[in-house]
């Protein structure tokens, strides 16, 4: 009926009463039609005009009460979408739109509530938080659990199918259904559209690197809090600031001296290993290995041996190294010279202990040659001439008394004697690195600051700021509060002061020269030459001691092999530790297993390979003129008008005393050496 | 169309006669169908386990089935109509009473017949034949004075309640029942009876209210929409909420995929996510344009057969559309009733196809007085 109006009712109408009749026009009269004719209606018609009418007037309202229905739910829809929307609170979506509307920063920025990411000095990151979510369930609005189960256990494998559906038939409105599911596993899970599932966001720490300095970097539990390491140092710092943190460690240093231990550490059969490489003038340490490691996204798997940090935690007796401490104070305080003699011909008696060198030359020896053939007698007895008290005061001076501030919570302290137990004995040992037990650290800080012209660092693995200013994020304040406070576990020692990183040198410039002298001669003409690398200047010490029974005494037959190391000697700019635990002696180096032989050619070779990297090139051209400042003679000219020979304190205060004692020391030597030698274990020390 | 107002031709005496601009909206709602389907058809094909290309295959087969459906019984005379809602109506009613003997039974009602490929569901053809055929019998009484049309009709009626009653489908007999008394209620039955009808409904309805649980459950829901189990209607009005003005846009839906009835009883909700506002409110005025205009056009009519049974199979279709929309839209507790013409499903595409192919058959122009 879309057409024109239909004949409808008009052709019903009666015509109006008054009308003519009409006929065509020019048509005869008699062909006109009636106007108005009489129509019969019958009784029955009138009746169904009545219900027709009726029926009309019920179909308007038909037709009105669809109108309000319709209307009624356009109303209803305006309301639903436009005036009182209910927004969907799926995170899933907020997080669609949110990745939607804003542009993508780079990966680890962009997600703002994330713990932040560590990453290396380059900006190589070592750990980041990846995002993750956690499924739960709400069984009250599902419809089927036992089949939700089922499908859920189609996408994630790791459900306990039956326990779950358990749960979810018993438990009331929270089912925790699986934990730190990838976004992969979440978008199946979102896919199977079960009622009732939910996401949560959450995180996953993960190391790219995998065993790159995993005791480093430490753990965190798995609600992302730092259990360990770093993480656990800076935990604060890492949640609240979402920049990343930039440690001073370099990752390419990091694999080579990793590399380079790990190949020593097979070769001698040794069960442990450390290595660390430092900046000797910021104190940044570049690497830091302790062997055997772990992969850190194992953390929680990995054994306690493999989780033990040895260059951090483990303390050891320095042995040898630390002869050029006991050098230094020397000179440093005038009690001794470089020409000075000493006497390393006679074994010292002292009590029931005797102090002996090992492949000993048995004559005296100048200072040069105390540490290019590391004698312990010679180290005794320059010691003894320094005196305890003058001993003890650099010691803490460089750090030996306390933990050495770097930022990790396992950094352990030292061990040695206190002062009311601190005989003469014990200065004379300490003096060829024996009764004392530090960090490797601590040995490589004290080391580099003799070596850098005494300036006191300390060892940070946080990169430093280019322009020297405290990383105003970082909880640490200043280097002096945050690296020598008192430990809040440990009540501090009295007499200690902490020792303060000063501006001053802690030593005479004139020292710091004579020691890289030294330390290049032991390089170049004693036990540390393995280590040599040409047009790197290397100057070094070697240093083997044994191992401190965990009964007490020593044990005879293992050894910590360690070099510690310095280059280029003539403008110090990096100390490299290589230290090898209990390694065993092969053909190859004659069935020794002392440092020259394990430890030194492993920290030449990792100088060889990290100097580059680090832009230092070899100056071979300059050689000679180098080689002229380094010069050291084995047994240098003593002064006209001077005596060489110095084996008692000529120049302390204690003489007499010492003179006696001294006296009495060569009578015991005399009668010990007709009877049998008794080495005992405090002292008796093999040092190379 | 090319077809001149001469051409008397079969085609072109359907052209100019029907009622053009209401096939025009029916086509756009298939249209809009096939949109919906598409929308709605990767996680409905997921959830029904069969592949997606197939599930899209066979409901463009349907919808384009519909659509030639709706020409074809168009093209039908009055007396034709008649006589194909009678056959239309045997057929049905044998088949729905065969469903409870042979039927498939599905969440819990036997509804349907199993078909190789597909599921028919009787009930659907049978409301748009029974609504012809109760108009029938009860103009038939009328025109002659001692035919009891109306009274074969009510026992028509009560027999289809009984089948309803068992499979059961409360949905489908309310919409039957409303049909039937909206009939007599435009046939001119006495306002006394019609309230009694109404009566009997609440009656009914209260009483499924107290015998029925899963009754009970939807109006409680409905109710009490802050208690635990409204997931349905939650997501639903989180999707229109989601959609605001015009929609997230097709296929962007998110909600959706929460939504277990996307693709039948929810279909508007997903309408409301992806194309907003504006396009559900196009969608509702197209519903009710189809409905008052045959409603409005049958003012002129005086073939009291046509007048009711127009009247009852538009109120079929406007009832069923207001049921879903007004569902998904939390405005009455819901009830699962296809959206015609939008929502999934092969048997309610064909019933709605033979409902509006009656609608354009009975309301084409005619000569006044051509027999019916």
């Amino acid at each position: 009926m879309a057409g024109p109006t239909p004949p409808g009712d008009d052709g019903r109408r009666a015509p109006p009463p008054d009308a003519t009749p009409a006929r065509p026009f020019g048509a005869p009269r008699a062909a006109a039609v009636p106007r108005m004719e009489t129509v019969r209606v019958t009784a029955p018609d009138l009746q169904r005009r009545a219900a027709l009418e009726k029926s009309r007037g019920r179909l308007l309202l038909t037709a009105i009460g669809f109108m309000v229905l319709f209307g009624a739910v356009a109303i209803k829809l305006a309301d639903a979408t436009l005036i009182a929307p209910v927004r969907p609170k799926e995170p899933v979506v907020a997080r669609i739109e949110a990745l939607a509307t804003k542009p993508a920063p780079p990966l680890v920025t962009m997600l703002p509530y994330h713990r932040a990411s560590i990453e290396d000095r380059n900006g190589q990151p070592l750990a980041i938080s990846l995002d993750t979510a956690e499924v739960y369930a709400d069984p009250r609005e599902m419809m089927d659990t036992n089949d939700a189960a089922r499908k859920l256990k189609s996408v994630l494998p790791q459900v306990n199918e039956p326990e779950l559906a358990h749960k979810l038939s018993t438990a009331k409105d929270f089912v925790y259904v699986a934990r730190r599911i990838t976004p992969r596993e979440e978008a199946a899970v979102n896919a199977l559209g079960i009622p009732g599932i939910y996401f949560q966001p959450s995180e996953r720490r993960f190391y790219p690197l995998g065993r790159m300095a995993a005791q480093v970097l430490g753990g965190v539990d798995v609600d992302e809090h730092g259990v360990a390491g770093i993480e656990k140092y800076f935990d604060k710092r890492l949640m609240d600031n979402p920049a990343p943190l930039r440690l001073s460690l370099d990752v390419r240093v990091q694999a080579i001296v990793h590399d380079e231990l790990q190949a020593a550490m097979d070769e001698f059969k040794a069960i442990g290993a450390a290595g660390i490489v430092m900046d000797v003038n910021t104190g940044e340490l570049l690497a830091v290995v302790s062997l055997p490691d772990y992969d850190a996204n194992d953390f929680g798997n990995a054994p306690a041996d493999a989780r033990f940090n040895r260059a951090a935690t483990g303390l050891y007796e320095p042995g040898s190294t630390f002869k050029l401490q006991t050098a230094a104070m020397a000179l440093d305080c005038g009690a001794v010279h470089i020409w000075n003699m000493f006497d390393a011909a006679e074994p010292i008696h002292f009590g029931r202990f005797t102090i002996t060198d090992f492949e000993g030359k048995h004559r005296w020896l100048y200072l040069p040659e105390v540490l290019a053939y590391s004698s312990n007698l010679g180290a005794a007895h320059i010691a003894d001439i320094v005196g305890a008290a003058r001993q003890r005061a650099w010691l803490a001076r460089m750090g030996m008394f306390q933990r050495v501030g770097v930022e990790l919570p396992e950094a352990a302290r030292p061990l040695f004697q206190p002062a009311s137990r601190w005989s003469r004995l014990t200065t004379m040992t300490v003096g060829f690195g024996q009764g004392i037990s530090i960090t490797p650290l601590h040995l490589v800080r004290a080391t580099a600051v003799v070596a850098n012209g005494g300036i006191m660092i300390r060892p940070t693995l946080l990169a430093r700021e280019p322009e020297g200013a405290p990383d105003p994020t970082s909880p640490v304040l200043t280097p002096v509060a945050a690296g020598f406070a008192p430990d809040a576990d440990m009540p501090p020692e009295p007499k200690m002061k902490p020792p303060v990183v000063l501006d001053q040198p802690l030593m005479k410039p004139g020292t710091s020269a004579i020691i890289r002298k030294l330390m290049r001669l032991v390089v170049t003409a004693g036990y540390g030459k393995s280590a040599a690398v040409p047009g790197y200047y290397v100057g070094g010490k070697t240093g083997t001691s044994e191992k401190v029974s965990p009964h007490g005494g020593y044990e005879k037959h293992a050894n910590v092999s360690a070099f510690v190391s310095v280059f280029p000697m003539n403008h110090p700019r990096y100390a490299v530790y290589m230290m090898l635990d209990d390694p065993k002696g092969n053909a190859s180096t004659g069935f020794f297993s002392t440092a020259g032989m394990v430890a030194a050619p492993a920290a030449g070779r990792v100088i060889a390979r990290i100097a580059p990297l680090l832009g230092l090139f070899p100056d071979i051209a300059d050689k000679a003129t180098i080689d002229a400042s380094l010069a050291m003679p084995l047994q240098p000219a003593v002064p006209p008008g001077m005596h060489a020979a110095l084996n008692g304190p000529v120049t302390t205060a204690e003489t007499g005393a010492h003179g006696r004692e001294h006296e009495r020391r060569r009578a015991r030597a005399a009668a010990d050496a007709a009877g049998a030698h008794t080495r005992l274990a405090l002292a008796g020390a093999r040092a190379r | 169309m090319a077809a001149s107002r001469t051409d008397t031709s079969l085609l072109g005496r359907w052209w100019w006669s029907v009622d053009r601009l209401t096939l025009i909206a029916i086509a756009g709602l298939i249209g809009f169908g096939y949109v919906m389907m598409l929308a709605a058809s990767p996680s409905v094909a997921a959830r029904i386990g069969e592949a997606q290309d197939l599930f899209l295959f066979k409901q463009v087969a349907f919808l384009a089935a519909g659509f030639v459906v709706v020409v074809g019984v168009s093209m039908l005379s009055p007396r034709n109509v008649r006589r194909a809602a009678v056959l239309g109506c045997m057929i049905a009613l044998g088949l729905t009473a065969m469903t409870l003997l042979i039927g498939t039974e599905i969440k819990g009602a036997r509804r349907w017949i199993s078909l190789p490929g597909f599921a028919i569901q009787p009930s659907e053809f049978l409301k748009p034949s029974f609504a012809v055929v109760a108009a029938w019998l009860i103009a038939e009484s009328k025109r002659r004075r001692h035919f009891p049309g109306t009274l074969i009709a009510c026992a028509l009626f009560a027999i289809i309640l009984v089948l309803l009653n068992a499979q059961p489908d409360i949905g489908m007999l309310t919409v039957v029942s409303a049909v039937f008394l909206t009939q007599l209620f435009v046939g001119g039955l006495n306002l006394g009876w019609i309230g009694a009808g109404l009566v009997g409904m609440v009656l009914g309805g209260f009483g499924l209210y107290a015998w029925d649980a899963h009754v009970r459950t939807r109006v409680l829901r409905f109710l009490h929409p802050t208690a635990d189990n409204s997931y349905q209607i939650d997501k639903a009005l989180q999707a229109f909420g989601n959609g605001g003005l015009f929609g997230r846009g097709p296929g962007e839906g998110q909600v959706k995929d929460m939504l277990p009835d996307a693709h039948a009883d929810f279909v508007f909700a997903v309408a409301g996510e992806e194309f907003g506002f504006l396009v559900c409110l196009a969608v509702i005025s197209v519903f009710c344009f189809i409905v008052v205009r045959a409603l409005m056009r049958l003012l002129r009519e005086h073939d009291m057969f046509i007048i009711l049974a127009v009247s009852g199979l538009v109120t079929s279709f406007g009832l069923q559309a207001f049921v879903n929309m007004a569902s998904a839209l939390h405005l009455i507790p819901t009830k699962g009733m296809t959206l015609p013409f939008i929502s999934y499903g092969g048997s309610s595409v064909l019933a709605m196809a033979l409902e509006m192919g009656f609608v354009l058959a009975l309301t084409r122009a005619r000569t006044h007085g051509s027999p019916t």
